[in-house]
């Protein structure tokens, strides 16, 4: 195992590397059916918190492109509130701060029926909505002003006119950014660990724990984070081409 | 020329890769410092107190048995330095290196004993639950089917995931968090060891308001780890150690920490007393 040698002047131990690999431990005992159920939990946690996301992105993003000044301020102060903030402060904001606030008997109800997964999801869904927020915002203002002048005269009210020319080109504009921060979602979910929700991350430390291999382990947790991640960008890859507005979008030729 | 100018980069290159593998006394001896993972949030064995200061039991043990005898062993004054540790990180943070001690309430156990080598035993406790004084859980038996609260990578945990199965356990990274969760009601109960759960007990705002309780459902001697294959290194902590339980000087700091007038009033019984002694081999 050692041999000895020469080296700056004293005679000094050579050893190998003494990490034994054992890659068996990722699917022998109970490991393959934590990482599933850490899988699950975070395609869960990650699927609730990007609607609740998504929706209060739409709807805030378009607030802060609207006439009324009022109404920009109010999407403002949430967007700056809530995205300035780190997300690892907002899951113990809504783990240990929001239940005491509720009435005893919803609180009760709430610990029973995993807590620290819906302050999780709300915790997600709330700070990315912030930041979608931001994404939809570009998108609108990307839109040249005279659609929306032109569909105003046609007679359309404020909303008809959002809901019916300007989201709908906007949300197809946005389409890479929004890939990005629905992967960001995916990968700060692991923040969740620390509130105790046992998500993929949680479970990939836990195997770690059990057998002590922390480079398989890891290797897991990584492998199904890209596979994650990889597959929601070629998914919104083929959307993006099968939405693309002709004439709208500058497309490189690699399409 | 080009040909023995990329010889010598290949060779320089090779010589990184190969682990030329000091030992822990060496490092210590080049540094002159001896470096612990100890814990912030473990009263009384390693904790901040309310005067902003590093201290407890684990912590005054390495400094004043352990850090004497690497001093004269190697001849040198040797330094503490002090790093944050966690269950989950404490293993992590020997293998690389970072540190070379583990001085806080790790247990020392068999399968532990695989991954790294642990000293003497230096205290002797057991699992038990921290709860709010008053409720209906009173040990092991009473956990099913009620939400309990341990720390990521615990002993504990693992004994509850396999003997309560039906208990909804919640895990959580470091104890101030799984303390919270206990005090507004997320978990009805936490597990820990009984003499850290004493700590918390005694340092809450309403120490009155919380109950240790339910008979050790495991024994968990405490030992400092250190990484394998170290047993130079190992063999001075030990004496460091044991001389510490010969002289007496380990008993006056078990005093300061947990005597009648200490931090933590926790009485020394005589069976873990005699088993403290017996650990002492003659010189």
């Amino acid at each position: 195992m050692g041999r000895k040698t020469q080296g700056y002047g004293r005679e000094v131990e050579q050893q190998r590397m003494s990490y034994k690999f054992n890659w068996s431990v990722l699917w022998s005992g109970q490991s393959g059916a934590w990482l599933l159920q850490g899988l699950l939990t975070t395609l869960q946690i990650s699927i609730l918190g990007w609607l609740i996301a998504i929706s209060l992105g739409i709807f805030s993003g378009a607030l802060r492109t609207m006439p009324l000044a009022p109404l920009r301020w109010l999407a403002s102060g949430y967007v700056e509130f809530f995205r300035n903030v780190p997300l690892l402060v907002w899951m113990f904001f809504w783990y240990f701060a929001v239940p005491p606030l509720l009435p005893q008997v919803i609180q009760d109800w709430l610990f029973d029926h995993g807590a620290e997964f819906w302050a999780g999801v709300f915790a997600l869904g709330v700070y990315h909505g912030a930041r979608f927020s931001e994404v939809i915002r570009a998108g609108i203002q990307a839109i040249p002003k005279i659609q929306f002048e032109a569909a105003v005269s046609t007679g359309l009210t404020m909303a008809q006119t959002y809901r019916l020319v300007l989201l709908p080109i906007a949300l197809r504009l946005i389409i890479p950014p929004a890939t990005n921060e629905t992967v960001n979602l995916i990968k700060n979910s692991s923040v969740a660990l620390t509130i105790g929700v046992a998500e993929l991350t949680f479970q990939t430390r836990q195997i770690e724990t059990y057998t002590a291999k922390a480079f398989e382990a890891l290797v897991a947790g990584t492998v199904i984070y890209l596979m994650l991640c990889l597959s929601i960008a070629a998914i919104t890859a083929r959307i993006e081409r099968r939405v693309a507005i002709p004439g709208m979008i500058v497309r490189s030729s690699e399409f | 020329m080009k040909r023995c100018l990329i010889v010598c980069l290949i060779a320089l290159v090779a010589r990184t890769f190969v682990a030329n593998a000091e030992t822990t006394l060496d490092k210590i001896d080049k540094s002159a410092t001896l470096t612990i993972g100890t814990r912030t949030g473990s009263p009384p064995f390693a904790y901040v107190n309310q005067r902003n200061e590093w201290v407890g039991f684990s912590i005054d043990l390495v400094e004043k048995a352990i850090v004497p005898a690497l001093s004269k062993k190697l001849n040198k004054s040797i330094k503490l330095d002090k790093k944050e540790s966690a269950p989950q990180t404490r293993i992590p943070l020997l293998t690389s290196n970072t540190v070379d001690l583990i001085a806080e309430t790790m247990t020392d156990t068999q399968a532990r004993r695989d991954q790294v080598d642990f000293s003497l035993t230096f205290f002797v406790t057991g699992a038990q639950f921290l709860v709010k004084k008053g409720t209906s859980i009173k040990g092991i038996e009473s956990i099913a089917g009620k939400r309990v609260a341990a720390q990521q990578g615990s002993t504990n945990a693992k004994i509850i995931r396999e003997r309560v199965p039906s208990a909804k356990l919640v895990e959580f990274p470091d104890q101030p968090a799984a303390f919270q969760a206990l005090a507004q009601g997320q978990v009805q109960a936490y597990t820990n060891d009984g003499i850290q759960l004493a700590g918390l007990k005694a340092k809450a705002p309403k120490p009155n308001d919380w109950a240790v309780v339910g008979d050790f459902f495991s024994y968990e001697p405490y030992g400092m780890a250190m990484r394998k294959n170290e047993s130079d290194f190992r063999q001075v902590v030990n004496v460091g150690l044991m001389d510490a339980i010969s002289t007496g000087l380990y008993f006056t700091i078990y005093d300061k920490w947990f005597g009648p007038k200490g931090e933590l009033p926790y009485p020394l019984t005589t069976e873990v007393k005699r088993f403290l002694q017996m650990q002492v081999v003659p010189k």
